[in-house]
């Protein structure tokens, strides 16, 4: 199996104490958290205003990231994003893990896991705009500074993962 | 030395951002090497033989809060300052709600947003495709954003934090958070063991090795224990901060610097100014705020996030800075001759320069004199005594609701 040419993963105790020297160095150098879903955010923004200036403008919400004529890429968190697909790239590939692949149960089919992907995706993608920031910039930055809302996502996150994984069953196990 | 480094997102904001970018490798390639890049390793999480995502998430919660205690109790770091900065506001519906949805996303798409960046960055093509689905998401949320507005901000509850909540120091809700999970790691093992036990699965990335090597384990717990030691020691002595912060020495500002904060930035400046209201309603740095030297607790300047520089203009007597604004977290600084250096320098017309003069003194006298045009102008009334616009508006705490 090609199994064997990989290296193990990082006992997860390690894995946490480094990702939280990550997160405490953003913190204390940038005073900022960690992010994800804000750079997607502003990737899927400059997307629909090269397709639709006037709509995207128009919009109340999504019109602010280009206010006095900023660049939607001109921001922080795009370039976190950047560095986190880097990082993931580095790190795969040194460690024998990239490969092109679907991850995926072995009893569904890849069609619909593909589909799954994009569909879970899409509830992700609309729930972090209202939550203002995702597992990494709620749960786990807000969750390192004791932020009272921040403890509430993460909650419901768990919950709404666990409540939904019986159903979705089939496509992991 | 006070962090975050402030001037990161401000003078130095380029290599801000890429020291952004550094953080965002060290972050991707953490997630990576702890098996984040695989949907069906995070997935396990919900399905109890493999709780990497819990063990990961809550160590790296515990480590980054622990250090940030420790760091405020030796006064390294502000911690009201750098929660505010760096975290939302609590909207208690939205969360609770968003959370849901969130939740059942990851369990549908097999990762999470910042997970699918590495999984497609390890060549996962369903982690492409559910950054595809976030960007749609997202936008859709921009789309419908009037229909959902209300409910986006409905229970506001400001900036709040769990040790105000409860009404006791950050380190010991620190402590408190470090044991439950802590109890935590201890549960997820044991459910682990007896769930790998029950379900065999074909495709599971469950790591078996790992359970027979505790001693990293232990090295890890130790990490935890020593920090959580030195920031039970921290709570004895939490005057620090203050200390420091009353030794303090507020750099003074030249009139031609303050100017150009002025003309350039206005937005990254908050101008003070502490004289009488009588000589400062006459006559005022352009954009300043009235508010005699008395008055200045009121602002709380202490609760305020610092991320503007404070301008303290004065009568130029070497009266010292009030303690009110000593307690700016932010940069602070003293008008170098008080009022009458602004009145000097920006509000009489400057002499042409000698043309012998070398070009830094002609370009300084450049901008004076456009400094001087702008804020005198022609036609108009001098801009600075127009009035009480701008006077007396005490900025509202940020927080708000809170305490």
């Amino acid at each position: 199996m090609q199994v064997q040419q990989e290296q193990r993963f990082w006992n997860p105790y390690i894995g946490g104490v480094a990702l939280g020297l990550v997160l405490l160095t953003s913190f204390l150098v940038m005073g900022q958290g960690l992010g994800a879903s804000g750079a997607v955010y502003r990737y899927g923004v400059a997307a629909l205003h090269a397709v639709a200036p006037a709509h995207v403008e128009a919009n109340g919400y999504m019109s602010t990231i280009f206010a006095n004529g900023a660049s939607p890429f001109d921001d922080f968190y795009i370039f976190m994003a950047i560095g986190v697909f880097l990082g993931g790239v580095v790190s795969s590939y040194a460690a024998g893990r990239m490969r092109i692949g679907v991850g995926k149960g072995p009893r569904i089919q890849v069609p619909l896991r593909l589909t799954l992907a994009f569909s879970g995706g899409i509830l992700m993608g609309f729930a972090a705009r209202l939550t203002r920031g995702c597992t990494s910039g709620q749960a786990l930055s807000g969750g390192a500074m004791l932020s009272v809302g921040s403890w509430i996502f993460m909650l419901s996150v768990f919950a709404g993962g666990y409540a939904l994984a019986y159903f979705v069953r089939r496509q992991w196990t | 030395m006070t962090f975050p480094i402030e001037s990161l997102v401000g003078e130095f904001r380029e290599f801000g951002l890429f020291v952004g970018a550094l953080i965002g490798f060290g972050f991707g390639f953490v997630l990576e090497r702890s098996g984040f890049g695989r949907a069906p390793k995070l997935a396990a999480q919900f399905y109890l033989y493999d709780m990497t995502v819990f063990k990961v998430m809550f160590g790296a919660i515990v480590t980054a809060m622990l250090g940030t205690v420790a760091a405020a109790g030796i006064g390294l770091v502000d911690l009201t300052a750098l929660a505010q900065g760096a975290v939302s506001g609590t909207f208690v519906w939205p969360m609770l709600f968003g959370g849901l949805m969130l939740g059942a996303g990851f369990i549908i798409s097999g990762y999470c947003p910042g997970t699918s960046l590495v999984g497609s960055a390890s060549g996962n093509i369903d982690a492409m495709f559910t950054i595809a689905g976030v960007a749609v998401g997202s936008v859709l949320f921009g789309e419908v954003y009037p229909l959902v507005e209300g409910f986006h901000l409905s229970g506001e509850q400001g900036q709040i934090f769990l040790y105000q909540l409860f009404g006791i120091p950050p380190a010991v809700v620190a402590i408190g958070v470090t044991l439950m999970a802590v109890g935590g790691f201890i549960g997820a093992e044991k459910v682990e063991k007896i769930m790998t036990k029950r379900i065999t699965v074909a495709a599971t990335v469950v790591d078996e090795e790992l359970r027979s090597r505790p001693s990293s384990r232990r090295w890890a717990f130790g990490i935890y224990g020593a920090v959580g030691v030195v920031t039970i020691v921290t709570l004895f002595f939490p005057v620090a901060k203050q200390a420091e912060a009353g030794a303090r020495v507020a750099t003074p500002i030249t009139a031609a610097d303050l100017a150009r904060d002025v003309i350039d930035a206005p937005w990254s400046v908050r101008i003070i100014d502490i004289r009488d209201n009588a000589l400062c309603a006459t006559e005022r740095v352009t954009g300043a705020e009235c508010v005699p030297a008395a008055q200045l607790e009121q602002l709380g300047l202490a609760f305020s996030t610092g991320a503007r520089k404070l301008v303290i203009v004065n009568d130029g007597s070497a009266t010292p800075i009030p303690a009110a604004a000593n307690a700016y977290p932010g940069e602070l600084r003293v008008l170098e001759g008080g009022h009458a250096a602004w009145h000097a320098y920006a509000l009489v017309a400057p002499e042409p320069p000698d043309p012998a003069a070398t070009s830094e003194v002609r370009d300084a006298n450049l901008f004076r004199a456009a400094v001087h045009s702008a804020l005198t102008g022609v036609a108009a009334p001098p801009p600075v005594a127009a009035g009480p616009v701008g006077a007396f508006v005490p900025k509202k705490k940020k927080g708000g609701g809170c305490n």
